[in-house]
């Protein structure tokens, strides 16, 4: 009789347990998706913070699904232009000024992008979370009536990546608020968090967002979106070479 | 000269072949470790002299934390004020300025992260070797601010030659984009592989212009007049750096501080010598501890036969130990002189070692080895086989006061 029971309770929670750990992996892949949509245009203010000093520019960001992207300087004049290129793993930069594009060496990928605390390899591999790790529910809350849940990824065997461990807070909304980055100690290193949801041309999207390293409170790089639109589809073209030199701003 | 210090020199030649052989191995211990020693501080002085003479310089002037964190906002903001304290100290040889950031550097087909130094063309040669150093090309002049030199090995991966036109892309001083297209006029080889794989010169003029840098540098290289004047003269520009401003925010590390490598690895090797040396000490310690053992034990009869006739056995001891002091003095004497004379001959004419360039040019040491005489490398070794001999003496020494005269003249 008590084996019986326990066989009916392992196979009543089995179910439980598999569904957690998919759901796990699904609400992060919604969550990704949602945050980069199918195709975005954007301009967005970047500030970067360190003790004794600050330096503000706008971005000009066009992105198409998970691995391509392009950000074009706008702001300071004196930067104008510079742009930076992202197909697939690989990265170009380009300068008005001396009029070149230079491809990034792999050595250079854990630089940071202009000198701001997103590495080039945050930039270039966004879409690794989903492909590159296992994610599992570690908690559900709820805030202001909405599910906000905790989920723990870690790589898998052999993944090339960076980092040992990742957080992600999501809104059961699909809206990405918190990712916090962990060596392979698993102590903090950065943490990416997102706030200021409002209401975009089509969807709930956070137009605040900043990176911190975990060890140093007075360096930041922050993000706000002046605006920022969802698209099905961007022309093939504008994630060109010869787009990144002429991106007609 | 007393009658003990005759009586032990007249005793110690009553068996010529022994006492030669005796002396003969303590004077060739003393040649090794003079010897040795010496080349060992030649070696490290060339070490030391050619690291210096290409990149770091004796001491260094930058502002606090440049040290630990090469960030491109720290920076010497007052070139002019460190200048003027650096024409009054005194044991300077010459000093210059430079500035460097991290940036990539592209020729047609390639890219690769270096870093990009800025020099005075003029006031660079008279510090550091590098305009001797270009094996293509010439060196930099005031007049081409966007003219770069490059190691060979740089131009290799880049797979340039002189007058083609990089493109470098980096970050400025005030937190811009640094971008700038310059010309190759010179290659430059110094042998130390990491040097001539991620350094790219260029005029400081157009440094500081495309690196948004104004008039500031990042350090200020400086070139005692020798190697023993540096920490005389790190004291006196501290002095004067904070006699000017109270919180000047300088710092100013000298060598050992800049490259903690090179002084680990001095101490390593010297470490290992050592324990050589212990070595060879100890082995002729025991044959002398046993030349002295057996001469007792022979003259066990005699020394019965001085006790009867009245010498006390202090008086023994004494002469014993005067015939061992003799003995190790007239070696230690003939060792320093004799290695004395090879190390000069060496000091000139240096020691080539067939094969061992590319190793030694791993370490920016040239082909001919020359080592050093000083007053520590001709004294220091000597000094330990003296002291150890002494000791080894001793203990035979003071068996003598055991013997009893009349046990003593009968034993055999």
């Amino acid at each position: 009789m008590k084996k019986a029971l326990l066989t009916i309770f392992v196979l009543v929670s089995l179910p439980f347990n598999l569904y957690a750990q998919i759901d796990a992996g699904k609400i992060v892949k919604n969550a990704f998706a949602y945050w980069r949509g199918e195709a975005s245009v954007s301009i967005a203010a970047m500030t970067i913070h360190r003790p004794g000093w600050e330096r503000r520019m706008k971005i000009k960001a066009w992105t198409q699904g998970e691995t391509d992207s392009l950000f074009v300087i706008i702001e300071p004049a004196k930067d104008k232009g510079n742009g930076t290129l992202k197909l697939a793993k690989s990265m170009w930069m380009y300068n008005p000024k001396v009029n070149r594009i230079i491809k990034l060496p792999p050595s250079m990928m854990s630089q940071g992008w202009q000198g701001s605390d997103f590495s080039n390899n945050d930039l270039a591999k966004t879409d690794s979370i989903i492909k590159d790790y296992v994610h599992t529910l570690e908690e559900t809350t709820i805030d202001q009536g909405k599910k906000i849940y905790l989920i723990k990824s870690i790589p898998k065997p052999d993944a090339p990546v960076i980092w040992g461990m990742i957080k992600l807070t999501i809104r059961e909304d699909h809206i990405l608020l918190k990712e916090e980055f962990f060596d392979e100690d698993f102590e903090s290193v950065k943490a990416l968090t997102a706030w200021d949801i409002q209401m975009t041309d089509s969807k709930l999207f956070p137009m605040q967002w900043k990176m911190q390293k975990t060890d140093a409170a007075d360096e930041y790089t922050q993000f706000v979106y002046d605006k920022i639109e969802f698209k099905q589809n961007l022309s093939k073209s504008i994630f060109t070479r010869t787009n990144l030199k002429n991106p007609g701003l | 000269m007393s009658v003990e210090l005759k009586m032990a020199w007249r005793n110690i030649w009553r068996n010529p072949r022994r006492t030669i052989l005796t002396i003969a191995a303590i004077a060739f211990a003393s040649l090794i470790l003079v010897f040795m020693l010496s080349f060992q501080f030649g070696c490290y002085e060339t070490m030391i002299n050619t690291s210096v003479k290409i990149s770091t310089g004796h001491l260094q002037v930058m502002a606090q934390g440049y040290l630990e964190d090469k960030k491109m906002r720290l920076v010497i903001k007052d070139p002019e004020k460190v200048a003027s304290v650096l024409k009054k100290v005194e044991g300077i040889d010459a000093y210059t300025f430079r500035a460097n950031g991290f940036s990539l550097v592209s020729s047609e087909r390639r890219t690769y992260g270096v870093v990009v130094t800025g020099i005075d063309p003029i006031k660079e040669a008279s510090v550091s070797t590098i305009e001797s150093l270009i094996r293509k090309g010439s060196y930099l002049d005031l007049e081409g601010i966007y003219d770069v030199l490059i190691g060979e090995a740089l131009s290799r991966n880049l797979k340039v030659d002189i007058n083609d036109e990089l493109t470098v892309l980096g970050q400025g001083r005030d937190g811009s984009i640094a971008a700038a297209v310059l010309t190759i006029k010179g290659i430059f080889d110094s042998g130390i592989d990491e040097f001539d794989r991620n350094v790219l010169m260029m005029g400081l003029k157009g440094f500081q212009e495309v690196f948004s840098m104004g008039t500031s540098v990042h350090e200020a290289v400086i070139t005692a007049h020798s190697l023993g004047d540096v920490a005389m003269v790190k004291q006196q520009i501290q002095n004067d750096l904070s006699l000017q401003r109270k919180d000047s925010g300088l710092n100013v590390p000298d060598w050992m501080e800049i490259m903690p490598g090179l002084l680990q690895g001095i101490q390593m090797d010297l470490f290992s010598g050592i324990i050589m040396y212990i070595i060879l000490i100890v082995v002729v310690a025991f044959s002398i501890f046993n030349t002295f053992l057996m001469a007792i034990f022979e003259r066990t009869r005699e020394f019965g036969v001085m006790m009867a006739i009245g010498t006390t056995p202090g008086r023994i001891t004494k002469l014993v130990m005067f015939e061992s002091v003799c003995m190790t003095l007239v070696g230690i004497f003939s060792g320093i002189c004799i290695g004395s004379l090879l190390t000069l001959y060496f000091q000139k004419y240096g020691i080539y070692i067939a094969g061992t360039e590319d190793i030694l040019k791993e370490y920016g040491i040239p082909d001919r080895l020359y080592p050093r005489l000083s007053l520590i490398s001709a004294s220091a070794g000597p000094l330990v086989v003296f002291l150890i001999t002494f000791v080894s003496s001793v203990f035979p020494a003071f068996r003598i006061r055991k013997l009893k005269p009349v046990e003593a003249m009968n034993a055999v």
